[in-house]
């Protein structure tokens, strides 16, 4: 099966940092300087509790993917690495 | 109580330096913002330009923040910084901010979300943004202040309300210092509005001295905070003597200068003219600014900048049909007192009274 | 501070006025529903004044004026004022959140759309600022302000107020706060994700979220000469205010509840009394998870495990603006008819806040009661009312 802009891991995660960049106003962070395992929250990219409901309408609006409930959301954000497995999973063909 | 230390954000740019120099350049056009909706439609407008609005070291943890929040931390913390007052005393200061329309640009792209993606697809940041406080808890949380903190939001006279409350948070020891100021935007909804209530100023000109039923308006946007204290504390630019609203002011007696609020914005101008035409000098600062309902705090910022250099301004607009005592000319001057007006259409006054400095004046 | 409390208005999901009001705590009804004064997708359950739509008159006027002016007018009747008070120095001092928005979806859909919008909102918002407007009605000819704190506006108005009347500002003032049920808001604390499917349950272990509310709670507060000269003699007093900031984000409070540690202390010390002579709380306990594991356990620490404390929000919903309003006047009326009611939708203790409301109707025993509110944006507010 052909892979498709956006559909290989490696673009999701090329897209998932290029998100959070401008959607979250990360206005100090080079996309492609983010780490595929960089840890979203606390010591890594230093996320906070909005942030995390706002990647929550991120998933929505670009992938059309719902999360259920921020318990399901923790896990799933942990970090880049997590979130853009998460996206593969649910959105390849 | 006194007023320690200004920060301004508005068309002209940052700082109350950059304030001075602009009220000594005097009038520049304004900007001809056309609508999003509208494009061969155009407003002048005194709009707040991006570029002011950058500073990586302050705004680091503002990084969310909207326009309207950005404006008022940069004032806030410029005026904390103009006032010397270390980290220590401003951790228990308080924080009032006053404005008319609060973050409205924000609301309507929340609205747009509503729209666009449906009740469960919105932003939850937008809305955050767009809860009228959030500019205040910017400001307490980049200083790190712990104090008291409120926002209040009314058409008429809301600066002056919120120095009357910073004035009785001192007096009740619920703080020492109080961060008092007004933040208003502009905005493509907000000019739609504004050119369909207002005469706007097609040469791009507020005239402040037409006391008339309808004077022409050019919105404007932007931020001032005022670090005030206790009275005896040391007073950097001048002493905050009193403070009303109301059908009459409490102190009938002429100061040496008024300065109006009028500017298009507020309704009927003509009660300003018996004010006018006391013989004190009469300026008014608008023409600077633009015309905001929250104007009042850059003209007190105006008046505190007179008594401390001890220089006055000239009126950046001199149309002067009623031939009153205008301030010309931008020279040095002796001032002891201000009064900034503000003149509501049903006839209610809002009047700030400014005192100079008196130990610099009995220091001398 | 010791500041009358003359009259005592509300209005919310609970009833109208005092007597419904009390029953609904009595019986512990369920007074949630689906939204039907906004069409939405959303189907959160929701607090909504039942039976509250506009005459043909009020069309022009907005639901949050309309609320406030309700309990504003019980609250001036019980103080013995008709409906014109220019006789007396009378400030108003209102808190909300909506209603000082220029909000109206219908307004920036025509907008948006054509470049255009009709002038009817537009009119309503610059008529309708809640102080001004009730002011007005009222011919209230002293000070006038809206508070705009978020969930704490309705107790930072008290407070505001009772500074103008001990400085001399006016006399008597209408205090409080009002807020509508609103399609903005609605969306808004959805997307925060802090909206529960199910009714609330305050400070609950199993505890999944807020519903929103509407209401308006108002008081009367007067100087004691002020009430007696009008030959009211008054019974309950505010008798202390403390404000203050956790300067720690814009949505989620301050994990050791750094702010509201110090509200109260500040409003105990304004009262001159200490944590041992407060009987109960009324506490903002809003369901979600943050709030209550934070203000819970403040309460913990400041009061110990005996502390009597309730939310309302399982009767009235989340009011937003009115409910640091609501939350006074509740505080009130408890002191005044001797009891408190059951935590509506608490059964088991959640051991990460270590204290549980109480879950029967209690009497009050003492005399002086402390009202909490939380704030977005990291306000908090404390009051103390008092029985004289």
């Amino acid at each position: 099966m052909e892979e498709q802009q956006g559909n290989s891991l490696p673009e999701i995660r090329k897209q998932l940092k290029k998100l959070l960049v401008e959607n979250l106003a990360l206005e100090d962070i080079n996309p492609e300087e983010i780490k595929d395992d960089e840890i979203l929250f606390g010591d890594g990219l230093g996320l906070d509790s909005l942030d995390a409901v706002e990647i929550v309408v991120i998933l929505q609006r670009n992938f059309g993917l719902e999360i259920q409930d921020m318990e399901q959301g923790q896990k799933i954000f942990y970090s880049i690495e997590t979130l853009a497995n998460y996206v593969y999973e649910n959105t390849r063909e | 109580m006194n007023i320690n230390g200004i920060g301004t954000v508005f068309t002209r740019g940052r700082g109350i330096e950059n304030f001075e120099e602009a009220l000594i350049e005097g009038w520049v056009p304004p900007f001809q913002q056309s609508y999003s909706m509208l494009p061969d439609k155009s407003l002048p407008v005194y709009r707040v330009n991006k570029e002011y609005i950058v500073d990586k070291k302050l705004l680091k943890k503002t990084r969310r923040a909207d326009k309207f929040s950005k404006m008022a931390v940069l004032a806030a913390c410029d005026a904390v910084a103009d006032s010397g007052l270390g980290a220590d005393e401003i951790e228990s200061a308080g924080i009032i901010l006053s404005t008319a329309f609060g973050p409205h640009a924000t609301t309507f792209r929340f609205l747009d979300d509503i729209m666009d993606y449906g009740d469960d697809g919105v932003s939850p940041t937008l809305f955050s943004n767009s809860v009228h406080n959030a500019a205040a808890s910017y400001i307490s949380s980049v200083l790190n202040i712990h104090g008291p903190t409120l926002t209040l939001t009314q058409f008429k006279s809301s600066f002056h309300q919120a120095l009357i409350l910073a004035e009785l948070w001192i007096k009740q020891k619920r703080c020492n210092n109080v961060l008092v100021g007004s933040v208003d935007e502009s905005g493509d909804v907000m000019q739609y509005i504004c050119a369909k209530k207002l005469e706007t100023a097609k040469d791009g000109k507020i005239r402040p001295f037409r006391f008339a039923p309808v004077s022409p308006a050019v919105p404007g946007e932007g931020a001032v905070f005022f670090l005030v204290s206790k009275q005896d504390r040391y007073k950097e630019y001048c002493t905050i003597l009193s403070v009303t609203t109301g059908s009459s002011l409490i102190n009938e007696t002429t100061p040496d200068m008024y300065i109006l609020d009028a500017n298009g914005m507020g309704g009927d101008e003509t009660g300003y003219l018996k004010f006018a035409s006391s013989g004190a000098i009469i300026t008014g600062y608008a023409p600077v600014f633009g015309s905001m309902l929250t104007g009042s705090a850059f003209n007190c910022a105006a008046g505190a900048l007179m008594l401390k250099k001890q220089i006055k301004y000239k009126s950046p607009v001199q149309d002067n049909p009623h031939s009153v005592n205008l301030c010309l000319k931008t020279e040095p001057a002796d001032i002891d007192d201000i009064i900034c007006l503000n003149n509501t259409c049903n006839g209610q006054t809002g009047a700030i009274s400014l005192l100079r400095n008196v130990d610099e004046l009995f220091s001398r | 501070m010791n500041i009358a409390i003359t009259g005592i208005g509300i209005i919310s999901a609970a009833g109208k006025g005092i007597n419904e009001t009390l029953a609904t705590f009595r019986s512990s009804a369920a007074n949630t529903g689906q939204v039907s004064i906004f069409h939405t997708d959303l189907s959160y359950p929701v607090f909504e004044v039942k039976n509250f739509s506009s005459s043909s008159l009020q069309k022009n006027s907005q639901r949050t004026i309309r609320l406030a002016m309700a309990a504003a007018g019980e609250a001036a009747a019980e103080a013995g004022l008709a409906d014109n008070l220019s006789p007396y120095r009378v400030g108003v001092c209102l808190g909300t959140t909506v209603a000082s928005q220029l909000n109206d979806i219908e307004f920036y859909q025509k907008y948006r759309s054509t470049g255009t919008g009709p002038p009817e909102p537009v009119n309503r918002y610059l008529n309708g600022n809640l102080a001004e407007a009730v002011a007005q009605k009222f011919k209230a000819n002293g000070p006038s302000v809206t508070v705009v704190n978020a969930c704490s506006s309705g107790a930072d108005a008290i407070g505001l107020a009772a500074a103008w009347i001990e400085s001399g500002l006016c006399d008597i003032a209408l205090a409080g706060g009002a807020d509508e049920l609103n399609r903005v808001p609605f969306c808004g604390f959805g997307s925060l994700g802090i909206l529960s499917d199910s009714v609330c349950k305050p400070f609950d272990r199993e505890r999944s979220g807020l519903n929103l509310g509407e209401g308006a709670g108002i008081l009367v507060l007067e100087t004691e000469d002020s009430a007696r000269d009008r030959g009211v003699e008054p019974l309950l007093f505010l008798s202390g205010y403390g404000s203050a900031g956790d300067a720690y984000h814009i949505t989620a409070p301050h994990p050791e509840g750094s702010g509201l540690k110090a509200a109260i202390k500040s409003a105990l010390d304004d009262a001159g009394i200490n944590s041992g002579d407060i009987d109960f709380v009324n506490a903002h306990g809003t369901g979600t998870k943050e709030n209550d594991k934070v203000e819970g356990s403040t309460l913990l620490k400041i009061f110990g495990p005996e502390l009597k404390f309730y939310s309302s929000k399982g009767f009235t919903g989340h009011t937003l603006g009115a409910a640091g309003g609501l939350e006074a006047a509740f505080t009130a009326i408890a002191l005044k008819y001797g009891w408190i009611p059951a935590s509506p939708g608490f059964q088991s203790i959640d051991n990460q806040i270590a204290i549980s409301p109480i879950t029967k109707i209690t009497p009050v025993k003492g005399n002086f009661a402390l009202s909490t509110s939380l704030a977005f944006g990291g306000t908090n507010a404390a009051l103390v009312i008092s029985l004289g």
